[in-house]
């Protein structure tokens, strides 16, 4: 290994990539970046998320070879501050946020980005998503307070965009270690059914259906309706649903789809995405533990992060990209889980198998963070 | 084993007697096969595509060379980046059953002993 560098093949997994090597201050070369393609290298998208790396740290190099098939990155020192950026609408901002989760507690100074471009779409955890699941799952971790937070100013859905989204995260020293071993039962199920640039019916239709499925399990169930106007409506018309189980120990669960972007394939009735929707949080629910599978890699990122101290937390079937993010934790930071297998009993009623995720955390402490 | 099917092919003879025992065996790994020990999926050596193998060339002529790029392992490699766990579609939440399978993750489900309430 040369000077503690890292190398890969292919444009997959790019963020997971980049940000353990920022965490772990381990330079990476990613080789390949689709060069048997017919368009070879990065795509603006790409080149967009490493522009926003660039932002938030300092002193970064990175190095991109002609054809952009070739990516070397050196960390710099992750700043924070207050930062703008236009997220490129090829993906949506929960693209460029899931990374700004893992990196924002541990920058010198809060960080507060406002990003602009595309809120909602099919491909990528949506910002509405991200703020009910990830933000409490930061907060089981320490890092709390007031200044955690993820605002939908202006919404922007597929392909047009024109969405903002205020992120502000708080900066910590050390994390807390945490044991999440019991999930606890569903008490309630809240969603938001958003539109815009539609008619506002949309919303209430979107409920009434999702209402439906879900109320043969539970009575506790509210779906607010956002129908965002005007200026803060974006530029392209849609519509979609997300859905958030939360248990009596405080873990969230989630589902959520959002509607065809327009111009994009086969349109979809208001009455199918919800009931789909309802359906896909039933599997999340069926795959259960303390996480749901959209942050998994989070909440294991933040274990390794952890003071030096056994974290437990007990997830669902592990997803690929999980996988593939336990592997690139192995590469940057040594640091191997134990996983056990947890079957569910003969005559329980609750889902399939979960996944008892078990590690010591390697003291990371966060030295740039600014004294007061 | 199949020199002693045909001796036993006479009526009325109970055939689902023979072979029980390569029967369970089987049964035995494929139910090994199915549950994985999922640290060696996980951390387990994962066999690099050599890169040689991926350029399956041809000569067109002498002047053009054909390129058949293997779907297996680059088109991983090049995947598109998301974190979204597709959900098992062998799952029919519309069957009764599917939806029991749940019931006890809801406070309206069955709780355990010593965990009620009433």
């Amino acid at each position: 290994m040369a000077s503690h560098g890292l190398t890969y093949d292919g444009c997959n997994f790019f963020r997971q990539r980049l940000v353990l090597s920022t965490l772990s201050g381990k330079h990476v070369k990613i080789k390949n970046i689709r060069s048997r393609d017919d368009e070879p290298g990065l795509r603006d998208f790409e080149a967009s998320f490493i522009r926003l790396l660039d932002k938030v740290t300092n002193g970064s190099r990175i190095e991109i070879n002609q054809t952009g098939t070739v990516l070397f990155y050196q960390p710099g020192l992750l700043y924070g501050g207050t930062i703008e950026h236009d997220c490129n609408t090829q993906r949506s901002i929960g693209y460029y946020l899931e990374a700004l989760l893992m990196l924002g507690p541990f920058m010198k100074t809060p960080l507060k980005a406002t990003l602009r471009g595309v809120t909602n779409d099919p491909t990528d955890p949506t910002v509405d998503l991200l703020k009910s699941t990830a933000l409490p799952l930061l907060k089981k971790f320490g890092i709390d307070g007031e200044g955690l937070d993820i605002k939908v100013v202006k919404r922007g859905m597929a392909p047009g965009g024109g969405g903002e989204v205020v992120f502000t995260c708080p900066v910590r020293r050390t994390l807390k270690p945490v044991q999440l071993t019991e999930p606890g039962k569903i008490k309630r199920i809240r969603g938001v059914a958003y539109s815009v640039r539609v008619s506002p019916q949309m919303g209430n239709r979107i409920v009434e259906s999702a209402r439906g499925i879900l109320n043969q399990f539970i009575p506790d169930i509210y779906i607010y309706t956002d129908h965002m106007k005007g200026a803060s409506s974006g530029k392209s018309p849609g519509f979609g649903l997300t859905l958030v189980a939360e248990t009596l120990n405080g873990s969230f669960l989630s589902a959520e789809i959002s509607s065809t972007p327009q111009g994009q394939g086969e349109p979809v009735l208001p009455e199918d995405l919800a009931r789909s929707c309802a359906k896909l949080l039933l599997e999340e629910v069926y795959r259960g533990g303390c996480v749901d599978s959209s942050n998994q890699s989070l909440a294991l990122l933040l274990m390794t992060l952890g003071q030096q101290d056994v974290s437990k937390v007990l997830l669902g079937p592990l997803s690929p990209y999980t996988i593939e993010f336990l592997r690139h934790i192995r590469d940057f930071f040594q640091i191997m889980f134990k996983i056990e297998v947890q079957k569910p009993l003969e005559d329980e009623r609750k889902g399939g198998d979960k996944v008892l995720m078990t590690c010591v955390g390697i003291g990371y402490s966060n030295i740039s963070k600014a004294i007061k | 084993v199949r020199k002693h099917q045909h001796e036993e092919e006479e009526p009325g003879a109970l055939r689902w007697k023979e072979g029980l025992q390569q029967k369970a065996s089987e049964a035995f790994l494929r139910h090994q096969e199915a549950a994985p020990n999922l640290r060696k999926l996980v951390y387990g050596s994962v066999v690099e595509a050599d890169d040689s193998e991926m350029e399956e060339e041809e000569e067109l002529g002498g002047l053009f060379r054909v390129t058949r790029p293997q779907k297996s392992k680059k088109f991983q490699a090049n995947a598109v980046d998301c974190s979204r766990f597709n959900p098992d579609t062998s799952h029919n939440w519309d069957l009764e059953e599917m939806l029991n399978s749940i019931r006890d993750c809801f406070v309206t489900g069955k709780w355990e002993d010593g965990q009620d309430a009433a």
